[in-house]
């Protein structure tokens, strides 16, 4: 029986690979094992405090869903980040390209040039996205440092409390924290994940442990049949 | 070329206007659209200083509010009354062409208090030139602000071309396939969001474009109305082209309203419970008050003051569908789960309410004292 800290290890192997790889030939990808999440909510406050998201911005919360019906009906825990679509519905509806696909299939937002339209948000079938309106924990005038600092997303420098470069009034969301993978480190949520339920990697790397486990389980993309092909799987 | 006078007030006669609103003499309406500009161009201020997060109620569930309502709303009214200016032009040539210049003058008004309440809606407008520099194609809302800016150009150029005696046919064309380009592709802004059943239709282009013609019709009447009244009394009937308008507009909008409620009360896809939701809204206010009662007032009353309350019934009950349709959407979460609400509510902020207020603030009170000023005059020796 693998530990915690062994899968992790095993998952930064599978990382470092993949990192040896140009950027086209790699695909991020994340599997959430449903049966394994115990609702602690650690990869959401995770992801808060890598993040620095404000108020009620969540990029990855866990939501509560009743499945069955009455009276066989249970609650399961559904972790939901970004799905990273392949054919998202975000990108193209983005009037000036603050939004892309990225070649390792990340789907990116331009902090510099989102105008902050929220298209994007309306566009998204899955609620992944977030308005950024300027709400602190601690208020306007007492905010704190953490709040206004900078938060490394997308491996650039945006500072909340300068005007120009603030994310203050853009679209936010999710972006498997490619801050963090690009280093070698996986996302802050898989890393946090308290029942292992979490994995990331390379869906293109056969040897991969995520690739392992999918091949193994029963699984499901979520909204599927929209057409939007979501790079994140759930085990059942 | 002389603008002074012409294509805007003569500089005497404006400042004589100014001087009488502050001798007390403006009346009425122009007192309030002068309070609600204060007040809304106040809370615009607000939103633009303390930022979104203090000053309104739009969230994540419901991303856009009262002021894109808005925002549609003024823009389908610009339309249609660059609608009524082709039409009344085309079919009405001489009974029309005394309106011709306040109608053209509403339909730049009215998309410039669009713009506004636009504005205060966009998270970072001091962005808005990537629109220049980083354009996606394969955007609607791109496309929009394309076809947007030819709109702007063109009926700002057939209001000149009219005040100048100058009216150009082609100019006149030109303005009306630009503006159902134009509208139609907001249309499809909502109607391409295929995650959404309740805007995904390809109805939409076609909906918006028939309740334009219906709200720009709504206020030319009840403009020509207010002006009738001034000039040929209570009693004197109004040229027919505006009541016919306005029962074309009726007719075309229950097309609409009434299968765009059908196809989706049929439709089984998440989402569609929307118009279920929405069902009361669309036929009371949509369909009886909004269709129905305006269409019996038509036919039961010929003189100005009938067709005012028409007008604003009209114009009212629009607004309230206008904002059924752009909150509608987001009335069922895409996502749902235990712990997101069922049906989501949205109730606008004092201050996104405040934005409607100067919206129609503006369209009022630019329109009065330009009136006041002369300027829909007949050039002497040119117009008319």
């Amino acid at each position: 029986m693998e530990t915690r800290e062994d899968i992790l290890e095993i998952m930064r192997e599978d990382l470092k690979r993949a990192l040896q790889k140009t950027r086209t030939e790699r695909r991020w990808g994340m599997a959430i094992d449903l049966r394994r999440c115990i609702g602690c909510h650690a990869c959401t406050t995770g992801c808060m405090s890598e993040n620095l998201t404000p108020p009620g911005m969540h990029y990855r919360p866990v939501r509560e869903e009743e499945i069955g019906r009455f009276p066989n009906v249970s609650l399961r825990f559904l972790p939901r980040p970004c799905m990273q679509c392949d054919s998202p519905t975000c990108t193209p509806v983005c009037p000036v390209k603050a939004t892309y696909k990225r070649d390792d299939g990340i789907v990116m937002i331009d902090y510099r040039k989102c105008i902050g339209c929220r298209y994007c948000l309306v566009a998204c079938p899955y609620g992944a996205r977030s308005a950024d309106v300027g709400h602190y924990y601690t208020g306007e005038m007492k905010k704190q440092t953490y709040e206004v600092e900078n938060s490394g997303e997308y491996g650039k420098v945006f500072r909340r409390k300068t005007h120009w470069h603030s994310p203050i009034g853009n679209a936010r969301k999710c972006h498997f924290c490619i801050h963090r993978v690009e280093k070698g480190e996986l996302t802050r949520c898989t890393a946090t994940c308290l029942g292992h339920a979490t994995y990331f990697g390379d869906l293109n790397d056969q040897k991969s442990l995520i690739n392992k486990v999918i091949a193994k389980a029963n699984t499901f993309r979520y909204r599927e049949e929209l057409g939007t092909e979501p790079r994140v799987i759930y085990i059942v | 070329m002389r603008f002074d006078g012409i294509v805007l007030p003569d500089r005497a006669r404006l400042r004589e206007a100014v001087d009488d609103i502050r001798k007390g003499r403006g009346g009425i309406s122009l007192y309030l659209s002068l309070l609600g500009l204060l007040a809304g161009f106040l809370a615009i201020g607000c939103i633009f200083l303390l930022g979104h997060a203090h000053t309104t109620n739009t969230s994540d569930l419901v991303p856009w509010g009262i002021q894109i309502t808005t925002y549609v709303y003024f823009v389908l009214i610009s339309t249609g009354c660059t609608f009524v200016n082709f039409f009344g032009a085309i079919f009405y040539e001489e009974e029309y062409s005394p309106y011709a210049s306040r109608v053209m003058f509403l339909a730049i008004v009215t998309a410039l208090a669009a713009f506004i309440s636009l504005a205060t809606e966009m998270g970072r407008i001091d962005r808005m030139y990537y629109f220049l520099i980083s354009p996606n194609p394969a955007s609607p809302m791109f496309w929009m602000s394309v076809w947007y800016a030819a709109d702007i150009f063109i009926i700002v150029l057939e209001y000149i071309n009219i005040r100048r005696s100058r009216h150009s046919r082609k100019v006149m064309w030109a303005a009306f396939f630009v503006a159902v380009v134009t509208y139609g592709t907001l249309g499809s802004l909502f109607g391409a969001v295929g995650s959404r059943a309740y805007y995904y239709s390809a109805l939409l282009p076609i909906y918006f474009l028939f309740m334009a013609f219906l709200t720009g019709g709504a206020l030319c009447a009840l403009v020509a109305a207010v002006e009738g009244r001034k000039t040929l009394g209570d009693g004197s009937p109004l040229p027919a082209f505006f009541t016919t308008f306005l029962k074309i507009g009726l007719g075309l909008a229950l097309f609409a309203i009434f299968w765009r409620l059908m196809i989706g009360l049929t439709g089984h896809v998440p989402g569609s419970e929307a118009f279920g939701l929405t069902l009361f809204d669309t036929l009371f206010f949509g369909i009886f008050l909004g269709v129905v009662v305006p269409f019996l007032l038509l036919l039961a009353t010929r003189g100005p003051v009938g067709l005012i309350f028409t007008g604003l019934l009209i114009l009212a009950t629009q607004f309230k569908g206008r904002m059924d349709l752009v909150v509608g959407g987001f009335r069922v979460p895409v996502f749902r789960a235990y712990d997101i609400p069922e049906v989501v509510r949205y109730t606008p902020s004092v201050f996104e309410a405040l934005v409607v207020v100067a919206s129609v603030s503006l369209v009022a009170f630019v329109y009065l004292v330009c009136d006041r000023s002369g300027l829909f005059e007949p050039v002497p020796g040119k117009e008319g």
